[in-house]
């Protein structure tokens, strides 16, 4: 079949999905999973070589010709939705029952088949219309999935400020596109580079869609939306709606001149939002809001890659600008993979325990050890450890930032700066998924609902497997998936050839190999060993004590408390704390949040004052008529007072 | 232009000053039909040539700004059975001293802007502004609907002021069409001031506050 006959295909099956969803269960689930798999066939064509696919239908839509694209830089983005939302569709029919949420779970299939439509529509589309519409739909849709559970208050916060902020951008994102009409004439998407007239419009995309992204001070609605969303949505809206920012900033830094200083303002914010993103995921106790904090983390690594990228186009430099490019693309995928597996893996975690609280956990990896073992195993991807596919992207970032200390100039002392901070990011978020893996899956159970935790069931574990799955694959055959990022890098710079794989991926991918089979050996010999000698259980953490409790655990708190402290300078941990002063034993509390810093130090203050700023202007309409005679007299003077002013124009 | 333009238009900026200091409607209506009569004049003073079109203009002016109007808002002050006094937001002294400086102020500035010469010696358009201010003064600071109307007209005569530059160039139908419009806006205020009456027993605007939102 061509590219146009199978995304027709998975347009119809997402379209019966959508009328299917509210009655029929099983029927949502096939067209869903067939879109899925037409859409993955159609990019993975186009990604491995195939011609880019351009339709432009016959008829208007809203004034305007379809006009539709698929070339490598949609396709890589479609195929990372494809995957991650197959595997939430399977895992929402166990997760997010009928039985268990009569209220929601129709408009959540529902809504969940027209995120998916809407995000391949903002990946096709080619003309500036019919984005903005698609955008705006897709943002509609990501909110009705966040307040699936709308009876609880903290959804409906959570859910108000995610379209509030979305629509901050998608103003910017208007006056972008409106703008860019205006100055070309048509609506109409394309290669422009020549017209350097364009370029100051970048910084409005950077807004529009770094918040959207959730990079760094723009990422204030991400935490609290990726949290308290149901967890295949938190896993979609982590996996891949965050990277239509990423996708908005590549595509159209690609067909459109930037500014100079677009890829060290990128390159910074991308630094920025790695150490703080993962500093503020230190200071969680909530697993779904640690791992929300962890997807700015990577997004700003993505944005080192991306703005050195930008850096090395404007010097002419391809080495390394291929290289961070496609470190930062592969991260786009390896994000998308295991941070979506470790959303479900978390899903399944309050799924069976009713909670998000870190303290209240413990102990889990017995009852359910398939959850706990590819948590973990998306954990090590994470923290960019080898032989996983975190490691990979990470380190095609490190070699394209190497490659430019190299070089001479500005670049060069960028790069050691950002190779630095990239490497003490990635040592953070090791110690925070030591954490999170210690805290939630070992030691003894806090509470009573962590120790009546069980497995979850076969359509939940499976998508995260088929997740673990991806994830090893790239992490132990990186020179798979390098000509798809070569390729797309090509189209991003038609200056930079396509060229093979540098020698040192096959070499990265032997000895992942390598490391795994020593790894797996390893594990036999040590079973083998225990078989033979038995093994002698005894309760973790007991510390020498006779009869320890679970509450002397570690805490999440007190774990990072050392690296935490580091950070209070930003985070502004709230503690509240009675000690026991006395000789003996009496009752003491201890608590510790951490807030949104730039929500409660900046944001909302600012609100309060337009609240404040328009509560007075109202105290001005008071129905006396005199009154507004004489603001109708004060706005003359001040038109005539400008006329006067600007005089002779 | 002759010396007369300018003391007509002089008289007017005088009774302005009075409408603004007078502490009694009947003497504001009296004051704002003497004006009125004072600026029908005004084309046939400008006007050279003798033209029967012009003569109607004026005339029709003088009757429905001396005496129509006027008669109608005494008919209406005595059908509400108003009480005479003004009841002032701004006091009559501060109005004054308001309604002296807008005129210096006008006349000053009168002279900032990009006049023909033909009109720059006259008093036309210190003598449009100074009215115009007037009327506002007029409709901030008075609490009677009554009162609101003469601040409207008073308001018009400055804006008629205005069009009295244009008397060369374009046809005085425009002027008799503006006349209309305010002989319109007069009886709507009028039916609308006779609801006000029924609904609050009172003319006073101050009660219309209970109507917001």
């Amino acid at each position: 079949m061509t590219i146009g006959a199978l995304l027709f295909t998975a347009g119809v099956a997402l379209l019966v999905a959508i009328v299917s969803g509210s009655s029929s269960p099983r029927c949502w689930l096939a067209a869903t999973l067939a879109g899925n798999v037409a859409a993955l066939t159609a990019a993975v064509n186009v990604l491995a070589g195939g011609e880019a696919w351009i339709w432009r239908g016959g008829f208007l839509v809203g004034g305007e010709t379809l006009h539709f694209r698929l070339d490598c830089i949609s396709a890589l983005f479609l195929v990372l939705l494809a995957v991650v939302a197959s595997a939430g569709t399977v895992y929402s029919r166990e997760y997010w029952t009928d039985a268990a949420h009569p209220r929601s779970a129709r408009a959540g299939r529902v809504w969940w088949s027209v995120l998916i439509a809407s995000i391949a529509l903002v990946l096709l589309s080619s003309n500036g219309l019919h984005f903005l519409i698609a955008w705006e739909l897709f943002t509609v849709a990501s909110y009705f999935l966040v307040t699936l559970d709308r009876q609880r208050r903290e959804v409906r916060a959570a859910g108000w400020l995610y379209l509030a902020t979305s629509h901050a951008a998608t103003l910017c994102l208007f006056a972008y596109f409106a703008i860019l009409a205006a100055r070309t004439g048509t609506w109409d998407l394309g290669p422009m580079r020549d017209e350097t007239s364009l370029a100051p419009l970048f910084w409005l995309a950077l807004f529009g869609f770094g918040v959207k992204a959730g990079l760094f001070p723009l990422h204030i609605w991400l935490p609290s939306a990726h949290a308290n969303a149901p967890s295949h949505v938190s896993a979609i809206m982590s996996g891949v709606t965050i990277k239509l920012g990423i996708y908005g900033l590549v595509r159209f830094s690609g067909w459109l001149p930037v500014p100079g200083a677009a890829g060290w303002v990128i390159a910074s914010l991308g630094v920025v939002s790695a150490v703080l993103g993962v500093a503020f995921a230190l200071g969680q106790h909530d697993l779904k809001r640690l791992l929300a904090y962890h997807s700015v983390e990577n997004i700003g690594i993505i944005f080192i890659g991306f703005g050195f990228a930008l850096i090395a186009a404007r010097q002419d430099n391809a080495t390394w600008g291929r290289l961070a490019l496609a470190g930062g693309l592969l991260h786009v995928w390896n994000h998308g993979l295991f941070k979506s597996l470790l959303f479900l893996g978390a899903g399944s975690v309050l799924h069976t325990t009713g909670t998000r609280e870190m303290s209240r956990l413990g102990g889990l990896w017995r009852s359910m050890p398939w959850t706990a073992g590819l948590f973990a195993l998306g954990a090590v991807a994470i923290s960019g450890l080898p032989p996983l596919n975190g490691f990979v992207s990470e380190w095609l970032v490190y070699l394209g930032l190497f490659d430019a200390v190299n070089s001479q100039g500005n670049a060069a002392l960028a790069a050691v700066f950002a190779a630095v901070l990239l490497a003490v990011t990635g040592a953070l978020a090791l110690a925070c998924f030591i954490k999170v893996c210690g805290i939630v899956f070992l030691g003894a159970s806090r509470t009573p609902a962590a120790e009546k935790a069980h497995e979850a069931g076969c359509s939940m574990t499976g998508p995260m497997l088929l997740l673990a799955g991806a994830c090893v694959t790239i992490g132990l055959a990186p020179v798979l998936v390098w000509p798809a990022m070569a390729r797309t890098a090509s189209i991003w710079n038609p200056a930079w050839s396509e060229i093979a794989a540098p020698a040192s991926l096959g070499v990265l991918g032997r000895s992942h190999v390598v490391l795994t089979v020593l790894a797996i050996a390893g594990a036999v010999v040590l079973w083998k060993l225990a078989n033979k000698h038995g093994l002698r259980r005894s309760g973790t953490w007991d510390c020498g004590y006779a009869a320890p409790t679970a509450r002397m655990q570690y805490t999440a708190g007190s774990f990072a408390n050392i690296i935490t402290q580091w950070f209070t300078w930003i985070l502004h941990p709230q503690r509240h704390e009675g000690r026991v002063m006395d000789t003996f034993p009496a009752q003491a509390h201890f608590e510790e949040h951490t807030p949104e810093t730039v929500l409660e130090t900046i944001v909302r203050p600012a609100g309060g004052a337009v609240m404040q700023l328009a509560g007075a202007a109202r105290r001005m309409q008071h129905g006396r008529l005199q009154a507004y005679l004489l603001y109708l007299l004060l706005g003359l003077a001040a038109v005539a007072a400008v006329v006067l002013i600007g005089g002779g124009r | 232009m002759s010396p007369l333009v300018n003391i007509i238009v002089g008289l007017a900026m005088g009774l302005n000053l009075l409408a603004l200091g007078s502490s009694r409607l009947p003497s504001v209506i009296r004051a704002m039909a003497v004006q009125g009569v004072l600026l029908g004049m005004l084309p046939l003073v400008i006007e050279t040539d003798f033209d029967w079109m012009v003569m109607l203009v004026a005339v029709v002016t003088m009757a429905v700004k001396g005496v129509l109007i006027p008669t109608l808002l005494r008919r209406a002050m005595r059908a509400a059975n108003i009480e005479r006094e003004m009841e002032p937001f701004i006091g009559f002294v501060p109005s004054l001293l308001l309604g002296a400086a807008g005129t210096i102020a006008a006349i000053a500035g009168a002279r900032a802007l990009p006049l023909l010469t033909e009109h720059a010696d006259t008093l036309l358009v210190p003598g449009a502004l100074a009215s115009v201010f007037t009327g506002f003064i007029l409709l901030v600071g008075r609490a009677k609907a009554i009162s609101q109307v003469c601040g409207y007209l008073i308001l018009e005569n400055g804006i008629y002021l205005f069009g009295m530059l244009l008397i060369h160039s374009t046809p005085l139908l425009v002027e008799s069409g503006i006349l209309l419009d305010l002989t319109v806006g007069v009886f709507v205020i009028g039916i609308i001031m006779d609801r006000i009456q029924r609904a609050f027993d009172s003319l006073d605007t101050r009660k219309l506050t209970a109507l917001r939102e």
